[in-house]
């Protein structure tokens, strides 16, 4: 391998990291916290996607100033999720959340079949092509490329992990949503509403999807079905990393992107089917993940 | 154990005379969509009858069943289009493939718990998915395996519609066999309370195993017939999650852990599936939001089945919050029972509520 594939793969792992972060943050979260596998996570991501389409397709605004939109957007419909559907079920199995939230992503998606049709929809700006080239080789024509697009979300999703992870551990509202996590009794003891906390925890973790669906948007082609495979993506990238803390998440999307650079380069065909591998690798010698905790903390 | 048919005459006899009527309806020779809806169902409830045994009665909720089925499936496929085999000498093939698979699957994979089982199984499913479409020299990849047509199709009509049914009938008897055994009720006791059965001497490892496998068996054996009866298998239409899903929702609606449960559940989900697809209620074709609608009844169940005794968690809920007799919380809580019954009742009869509003809001813009 020359160095200028090993650096060029280096910064796609980096590249591809800070999207999925922030793509299973949210996921992390609403799991730890509320202790359900979030099957509407996929969907929420997908409309993240669309807010932007729309918004930059109709009102020509740029895609990266579209996030704060659909953050607020995604931010109302987790609300109004968790609020009238989710909070019913909460102390029933696992089985139940998991069929329901299955339900609503198969309403969600197939809405937005019917809205937007099955076409594949793309983002292109003016600057979608430029990259800033990294130690290019002018004797072979070769170079380390940094597209301009992933680079500018790889800062918003570091932002965005940073502000959540200070949310989390710095305000009275994470110490609100790590106490019910902990123990929901107790919380609600300690005058925690916890339908509201519940219903908060999961518009964030929807707000979260929104940001994250707003930056696959600009970086490839969609239409309304692709954010199932984001949900697996968060499922793995959860459990690699472990449950608990942000930075276990971020951790998590490292060795994933790792993982799925590295097999790309081998076997493309094969780069889930690898990561899946390392899933259950994972899952049965270390269940609490490679940076997990009991809980959030 | 809430085992229907067990000193159950009412229910014998319904099954017999169930089965009476299947066995002599293509006397009256039904048209080619009864046929299809029927074996669909047939095959549907066989995949039920397999989630049951890992999900209903050992209490594991696997999520990646449809690996057995396209595993199955390809069996069937590769046996037949390369090596020209007969068809059914595949399907128990098919079956003891999908099995020894579950095995070396299970062993890593059945020592987990709850969610974790659950994402396991979603990822080796979506693996083994992966791993088929790739390769190519023995599968044909993406492009799919074409299977030969059995002719003529009233034969073929018939020869599926009675295979499917024999299947059903087998899942039923395979299920009443294992769980009046010791592995059966180790099963059982595994649900309860899995440190519990393992300090009774129950070898848990053995116990989840063979259910694992002899689930894969089932899912496996619908697979092998799914190929020949559609004559064409491609990995993203075999090893569709909605498989596993369907199979799953089968259950739920008609009851986990009974006999009787995959069966009535499954010919519920058929039969409002079919309806929703072709029926055109006030002129209205419903085909393009049948997913919708599907999904909207799903939540539907989900959440009425919190209040129906004697399972519905939230009664128990509020028999921790009141302090009262369960009976009495059931008998108070009936009538919001009855309405959401109502509900259901109400989607079924006129799909089109489901959707009146994004229908308006569409119409406007």
């Amino acid at each position: 391998m020359s160095g200028i594939l090993i650096g060029q793969s280096a910064v796609n792992v980096l590249l591809l990291t800070g999207v999925l972060t922030i793509a299973a943050l949210g996921f992390s979260i609403v799991w730890g916290v509320m202790n359900i596998i979030n099957l509407v996570h996929g969907a929420t991501i997908m409309l993240g996607a669309y807010v932007t389409y729309i918004a930059f397709a109709f009102a020509g605004i740029d895609p990266f100033l579209t996030i704060p939109l659909s953050m607020a957007l995604m931010f109302g419909l987790g609300y109004l999720i968790q609020r009238g559907v989710i909070n019913y079920v909460m102390r029933a199995p696992m089985l139940t959340t998991f069929l329901l939230t299955f339900g609503l992503e198969i309403v969600i998606i197939n809405l937005a079949q019917f809205f937007f049709k099955s076409d594949l929809r793309a983002i292109t700006t003016g600057y979608s092509g430029a990259s800033l080239t990294l130690f290019g080789d002018a004797t072979q024509n070769v170079s380390v490329e940094v597209p301009y697009i992933k680079l500018g979300a790889l800062i918003i999703a570091l932002f965005l992990t940073a502000l959540t992870h200070l949310l989390m551990n710095n305000t009275r509202l994470g110490r609100a949503i790590r106490a019910t996590g902990m123990d929901k009794d107790a919380a609600q003891l300690t005058g925690a509403k916890i339908g509201t906390v519940y219903a908060i925890t999961f518009a964030l973790s929807a707000a979260l999807a929104g940001a994250a669906g707003s930056l696959i948007a600009m970086t490839q082609s969609f239409q309304p079905g692709f954010g199932g495979t984001y949900t697996l993506y968060a499922f793995v990238i959860v459990v690699l990393g472990g449950l608990g803390s942000v930075p276990a998440v971020a951790i998590g999307a490292f060795v994933f992107s790792l993982i799925t650079v590295l097999t790309g380069l081998w076997q493309p065909g094969l780069t889930q089917a690898a990561a899946f591998l390392l899933l259950v690798v994972v899952l049965v010698v270390k269940p609490s993940g490679i940076a997990g905790k009991a809980f959030y903390q | 154990m809430r085992d229907v048919l067990r000193n159950n005459r009412t229910s014998i006899l319904i099954g017999a005379v169930g089965l009476a009527a299947l066995l002599l309806l293509p006397l009256t020779t039904p048209s080619g969509f009864v046929y299809r809806t029927l074996t669909s169902m047939f095959l549907l409830i066989v995949t039920a009858q397999g989630w049951n045994l890992i999900g209903g009665y050992t209490g594991y909720a696997a999520f990646g069943n449809v690996a057995f089925f396209g595993l199955g499936a390809y069996a069937t496929g590769i046996l037949m289009y390369r090596h020209e085999w007969q068809f059914l000498p595949t399907v128990v093939v098919g079956g003891l493939i999908a099995a020894g698979y579950a095995v070396i699957i299970g062993l890593p994979v059945l020592r987990l718990r709850g969610h974790y089982f659950a994402i396991a199984t979603l990822g080796v499913a979506e693996a083994t998915r992966e791993i088929v479409a790739w390769w190519t020299p023995v599968t044909e990849g993406a492009a799919g395996i074409s299977l030969p047509f059995l002719k003529p199709i009233s034969a073929a009509q018939n020869f599926f519609y009675y295979l499917t049914l024999g299947m059903v009938v087998f899942g039923a008897a395979l299920t009443w066999f294992v769980i009046r055994r010791k592995l059966g009720y180790s099963w059982v006791a595994i649900r309860a309370d899995e440190d519990a059965a393992r300090m009774l001497g129950i070898n848990t490892t053995a116990s989840k195993v063979t259910a694992f496998a002899l689930t894969a068996f089932l899912v496996g054996i619908a697979g092998s017939v799914y190929a020949y009866y559609n004559s064409f298998i491609a990995p993203e239409e075999v090893f569709k999650i909605d498989r596993t899903l369907q199979a799953i929702l089968a259950v739920v609606l008609g009851g986990a852990g009974t006999i009787a449960g995959p069966i009535a559940g499954g010919m519920i989900f058929q039969l409002v599936s079919t309806f929703l697809i072709f029926s055109k209620p006030f002129g209205i074709d419903l085909g393009q939001f049948h997913v919708t609608i599907m999904g909207i009844f799903i939540v539907l169940v989900v959440e009425m089945a919190q209040i129906t005794p004697p399972v519905g968690f939230n009664l128990f809920v509020l028999q921790g919050m009141t302090g009262r007799q369960i009976t009495w919380i059931a008998r108070q809580s009936a009538p919001f029972f009855v309405l959401m019954v109502v509900m259901v009742g109400l989607l079924v009869a006129f799909p089109g509520l489901a959707t009146w509003l994004p229908a308006q809001m569409r119409g406007a813009g």
